[in-house]
């Protein structure tokens, strides 16, 4: 009766449906699997006979990882798509109600029988705003009058690459060719210039108490600088990093003292702003540095690169902490929510994934969140990125893709607004209000987008 | 001007054109399947929208930077403005830079869906024939579009020579004469190669044409192709040398003595025409065949075989190709049976078609299509599977639709354990192409519709490709005929016929497949022409003009002869048989394939002489699993091993010879036409008189010189 109560409170729909192994799973073992598997034959050392031996594995290591289908060796097997490498060997691919099955077996948390409890844990990864990790400043950050600046002859207007709005003020920096436009959210007008003749600003964030702004970029394969303005004033505070190439992803954090960057380089570093001198640098990437998130109270950083790969790490060293494993192409972008529980990661696997801080548990993992329509005559995977995402100060979360649209999901992961833009979105901010989205697009376009309740 | 208007630059048609010209896009570059410093392009660009969102939309802001399209990065590597492993490639002032520009300046549109695609290319010369080195000349390239519009792509397509020591051709088309020779020069654009036939002449002064004598068709065409070319061929062979090439070449072992000496007392002056008439009537000319087949079809044996290839579905397969070929079956008409076949594989020995050609414990269609269209077209259509033949007119959409024909072909086990049952899967989805997942329905080469059919589409298949119109069929099977008996193919390798592998001699590899097609595809009629022709009959020995032709045909070429005519030889020669294992006694090394007692997926030749002498393993359908280059292993086995030295005086017939000589004179002459098929020459017969001295009945004089003669060259090459 307890183990009964037990599934009930946990998180996750793990009802009466949940397949469990002797119910259903050693059926399916039984017919595909047990003869070189089982109690007979153990192939590679494995035997999946009875429960606990299924457990440990083979001479390779664990076959199933709690939750995590993606992750477990089992469902992999089965499911390649190769007919060399797949199991069973030899024959068609188990049929996709079974392997669905397995599936949920395996996401379930690997029940034994009806009345086994979940291996996975009970997590709580509620939002609760009085956990800010930031605390709203007695004057929030805006500019004064900055004086004018000469802004490069375009062709047409640079799509914007990057923007952000100040978490306590109407204001928001958007990317312009060797310059940075500050607007003023509520009258939607432009406020003053910032010079960035260092190149195309890729990334730009306000810091936490929305004093600084970081802008970092620079010029293709030719030079790269992270650059802290004052808000109030426009005045440069420091510029860190000499690189080769236009830095790809940083991050300042909350107490203004470290900047992160990367970029093609593959390297993230790490400079303290106030001596400019690298601390450290993580080499353990192997392509391109996508993208870099302080965590809200500073002790852990985030990095994402071109191949999925992402890590999360001790702020003040550089030492690894966990490892994410899910992503299956380049990562576009991070944020952490603002309470730090949670970190959200998108990318052109077209995945959205919160991910639980403490443990680097997958606690959603939304696939195909932003898929196309397949128009007639279109066949294959539909290119179904997701290209940037925000958490506002209410813990929802935003994310645009390449189906052009902007969607905003609630902290279950259940899509709460959504609204199509004509170009292809490629940054999006939410207002410190949290009432409007503010969405910048590949034709140079910045677009408010009043939200209702 | 580069752009097809004076405004809108294209991304297919003038942006895609200049990545290709450039190089971006090669194989060696973005092009490779892994790109290249983090930047990836579809190799040549078989993939126009993936690439588009690659230079595009992929890192929005990198490569091309609309607000400012001089600072895109594609523009800065091209012209070597930042670090580029490319380096520069054009510079600011060039076409290609402005077309670029102006294309980013524009947005970096991508094309609406109208965009006029390239049907061809037009090179404005079809021949130069140059005097002498250091001659030039140019050609021009015009790229023709489905909407019957044309362009010049000169600057905009690359080129290469087949032979750059003949005639060299530069990135702007111009072609330079080096020296006496011919080759063709080559223009790319687009997925279309186009060749130019280029001839460097020699010396005029002191050429001669000797106007030899014409047998038939191919000798008017082959001493044409001479004649422009300023070679003199050979003077014809000696009868000796004919009877022993003819005999070798048509039926696997050397003539006689009997037959020597009938030949040779013969004055009638149609003697060589009967002999070939009378080779062809042999059944070793048959069996011989049957082994090239087999040989092609990759046939083995085993007595466990999973997929399909037990020794009896073996034995029924090649037992089958000898009746065909012994009652003279029309080959495709022999091919069709192949190709349209099903049921159990050892009652059906067409069917062993689907066990044979790819040894493997499941049918990939991808690995068959590939393997057929190499055995049966002579074309190599698998470097289409992920990107558009660079040098030939195929592209994916031909590779997948061919794929498809093939995609239901299954085997499930018969009642017996070692019958396999072949069928077609009508149910069977056909192969999806690899950029964009769009399902092929079975197509032929070339073609724009998909074949019909009612669910198996190798009747449509069959009726395609041996059809007496599709040259790419009778083309094949001529040229491996014709190399059959020269060593070459007109075309050569013979399994890699493509635009640019252009042959040697285009009116005579017409000529030769016309020819089978109206002899209703009659081996021996093709084979007759050949034999009968002066060119096979040309002797080997070079003249000052022909000593540097390799692939014209203007003397015969010498060929070690492969390793199961050798043995033959060697048993014919002494009389002794040779046993191979797994196999009844007295099988001749030309009826032997590879069969083993146990597991085919181990069989090998099995036979170190066969290993030694390069016999093909059959472990591919390529054309060079025939090893014929003369190794030190070989020589050594001969000298040391145990193939001919046990043979020399077994069986007793050398010692007849010797005591049923009158003199030792008449002894030696009768070891030189048994192993040489001609008699000794005054100074050999001197000299060897002179090593046997005394000991005219002494064995071992004689097995010395015996065993000299089987270890020449001349005896191991055919020439």
């Amino acid at each position: 009766m307890r183990c009964l109560l037990a599934i009930v409170f946990l998180p996750f729909a793990v009802a009466a449906a949940t397949p469990n192994y002797d119910q259903h799973i050693k059926p399916l073992l039984r017919q595909h699997c047990l003869k070189c598997h089982g109690g007979d034959e153990q192939k590679s050392g494995l035997n999946m006979q009875n429960y606990a031996a299924a457990m440990k594995g083979g001479s390779g290591g664990r076959i199933v990882v709690p939750g995590r289908s993606s992750q477990s060796l089992l469902f992999e097997i089965i499911t390649d798509p190769d007919d060399d490498s797949r199991m069973p060997p030899n024959k068609p691919m188990i049929p996709q109600k079974d392997i669905a099955l397995i599936q949920q077996w395996i996401d379930g948390g690997l029940l034994e029988n009806a009345g086994d409890k979940s291996m996975l844990a009970k997590r709580d990864t509620r939002f609760h705003p009085s956990a800010n990790a930031g605390v709203k400043p007695a004057n929030p950050a805006m500019p004064g009058k900055l004086p004018p600046i000469r802004t490069p002859k375009v062709m047409r207007p640079l799509p914007v690459m990057s923007m952000d709005t100040s978490p306590w003020a109407a204001l928001l920096a958007v990317a312009g060719q060797e310059h940075i436009r500050l607007l003023n959210t509520d009258t939607e007008n432009v406020v003053g210039h910032l010079p960035f003749p260092e190149g195309v600003p890729n990334v730009i964030r306000f810091s936490r108490d929305g004093s600084v702004l970081m802008v970092a970029g620079g010029r293709p394969v030719e030079s790269g600088k992270v650059v802290l303005f004052d808000v109030k004033t426009g005045k440069r505070l420091a510029e860190v990093g000499d690189e080769l190439d236009a830095i790809i992803a940083a991050d300042l954090s909350a107490d203004h003292k470290l900047v992160a960057l990367g970029g093609s380089g593959k390297v993230v570093k790490v400079y303290s702003t106030t001596d400019g001198r690298q601390l450290y640098k993580i080499e353990k990437h192997t392509d391109w540095i996508t993208s870099i998130a302080f965590s809200p109270d500073g002790a852990t950083l985030a990095t994402a690169d071109r191949t999925g790969g992402l890590h999360l790490w001790g702020a003040k060293q550089g030492g690894i902490r966990l490892s994410l494993l899910e992503h299956k192409a380049a990562i576009r972008a991070l944020d952490w929510r603002s309470d730090g529980k949670l970190l959200a990661s998108v990318g052109e696997d077209g995945r959205i994934i919160w991910w639980d801080a403490k443990d680097g548990w997958p606690t959603i993992n939304k696939s195909n969140a932003h898929s196309p329509q397949r128009k007639p005559g279109i066949y294959g995977k539909l290119r179904n990125g997701v290209l940037a995402t925000r958490f506002d100060q209410r813990g929802r979360l935003t994310t645009v893709g390449r189906d052009r649209v902007v969607r905003m999901w609630d902290e279950k992961g259940r899509q709460l607004t959504a609204s199509r833009n004509e170009a292809l979105p490629l940054t999006v901010a939410i207002v410190h209000t949290g009432a409007k989205a503010v969405i910048g697009d590949q034709a140079g376009t910045v677009r408010f987008w009043r939200l209702t309740k | 001007m580069l752009a097809s208007e004076a405004d809108s630059v294209s991304f297919r048609r003038d942006v895609m054109p200049i990545l290709f010209r450039a190089g971006c896009n090669a194989g060696t570059c973005h092009g490779s399947a892994r790109g290249m410093d983090g930047f990836m392009l579809s190799l040549f660009g078989y993939d126009a929208k993936g690439d588009y969102f690659r230079i595009v939309n992929e890192m929005v802001g990198r490569r091309v930077n609309v607000a400012v399209p001089e600072q895109s990065l594609l523009l800065r590597k091209a012209i070597g403005a930042v670090p580029h492993t490319g380096g520069e490639l054009f510079k600011p002032d060039s076409e290609y830079y402005q077309t670029l520009h102006r294309w980013i300046a524009a947005g970096a549109p991508d094309d609406a869906d109208d965009v006029p695609d390239t049907v061809g290319i037009e090179l404005s010369t079809e021949r130069f024939v140059f005097e002498r080195g250091g001659e030039r000349s140019a050609v021009k390239v015009t790229a023709v579009y489905d909407d019957r519009s044309r362009r010049d792509v000169t600057t905009l397509a690359r080129f290469h020579s087949n032979n750059p020591s003949v005639a060299d051709i530069d990135e702007h088309g111009r072609v330079t004469a080096k020296s006496a020779g011919d080759t063709h020069v080559f223009a790319r654009f687009s997925r279309f190669t186009a060749g130019v036939e280029t001839i460097v002449l020699p010396p005029a002064e002191g050429f001669r044409w000797p106007d030899p004598a014409k047998n038939n068709y191919i000798d008017e065409l082959v001493f044409d192709r001479l004649r422009k070319l300023r070679i003199a061929p050979s003077e014809l062979c000696d009868d000796e040398t004919f009877l022993r090439r003819v005999t070798l070449d048509l039926v696997a072992h050397p003539p006689t003595v009997e037959e020597y000496r009938a030949f040779m007392a013969s004055t009638d002056p149609k003697k060589r025409a009967d002999k070939i008439d009378q080779l062809l009537k042999d059944d070793a000319f048959a069996d011989y065949w049957t082994t090239l087949w087999s040989e092609q079809l990759r046939i083995i044996g085993g007595n466990y075989a999973p997929y399909g290839t037990h020794v009896k579905a073996a034995s029924a397969f090649h037992e089958w190709i000898r009746r065909q070929i012994r009652s003279g079956r029309p080959l495709n008409e022999m091919v069709d049976d192949m190709v349209v076949s099903s049921g159990s594989n050892l009652q059906n020995g067409p069917a062993n078609l689907y066990t044979m050609l790819v040894h493997a414990r499941r049918l990939n269609p991808k690995t068959f299509a590939a393997d057929f269209s190499q055995v049966f077209l002579g074309i190599q259509i698998q470097c289409a599977e992920c990107h558009n033949h660079p040098f030939d007119r195929w592209t994916m959409d031909d590779y997948y639709g061919f794929v498809s024909f093939f995609s239901g072909m299954k085997r499930k086990p018969g009642v017996e354990t070692r019958e396999q049952r072949i069928y077609y899967d009508t149910k069977a989805s056909p192969a999806l192409h690899l950029v964009d997942k769009r399902p092929m329905p079975a197509k032929v080469l070339g073609a724009v519709e998909p074949a019909k059919h009612n669910g198996d589409p190798r009747r449509a298949l069959a009726a395609w490709l041996t059809s007496p119109d599709n040259e790419h069929f009778s083309r094949n099977l001529a040229n491996r005929i014709w190399a059959q008996l020269f060593g070459r193919g007109v075309i050569h390798p013979v399994d890699d016929i493509r635009v640019s592998n252009p042959p040697s001699n285009a009116p005579l590899m017409n000529a030769l497949a016309r020819r089978l097609v109206e002899s209703g595809f009659d081996l021996r009629s093709l084979v007759r022409d050949i034999c009968n022709s002066r060119v096979y009959q040309l002797s080997s020995q070079p003249n000052a003009s022909n000593k540097l032709d390799t692939r014209q045909f203007s003397r015969s070429y010498l060929r070690r002869l492969r390793a199961d005519v050798l043995m033959d030889s060697f048993v014919a020669v002494t009389g002794m048989q040779r046993g191979f294992k797994d196999w009844p006694k007295n099988t001749k090394a030309i009826d032997f394939y590879p069969r083993t007692g146990g597991d085919t997926a181990r069989a090998g030749c099995g036979d170190v002489f066969m290993e030694t002498f390069g016999r093909s393993p059959r472990k591919s359908v390529s054309s060079t699993d025939t090893k014929l280059e003369p190794t030190l292993s070989q020589t050594l086995h001969l000298m040391v091993g145990n193939t001919l030295e046990p043979r020399l005086s077994a069986n007793g017939r050398l010692n007849r010879i010797i005591k049923e000589s009158a003199t030792p004179e008449a002894a030696l002459e009768e070891l030189f036409i048994l192993s040489l098929t001609r008699k000794p020459t005054a100074a050999e017969t001197v000299g060897l008189r002179q090593l046997i001295g005394d000991a005219v009945n002494d064995e071992h004089v004689y097995r010395d010189i015996f065993w000299s003669l089987l270890n020449s060259t001349e005896f191991s090459f055919n020439h």
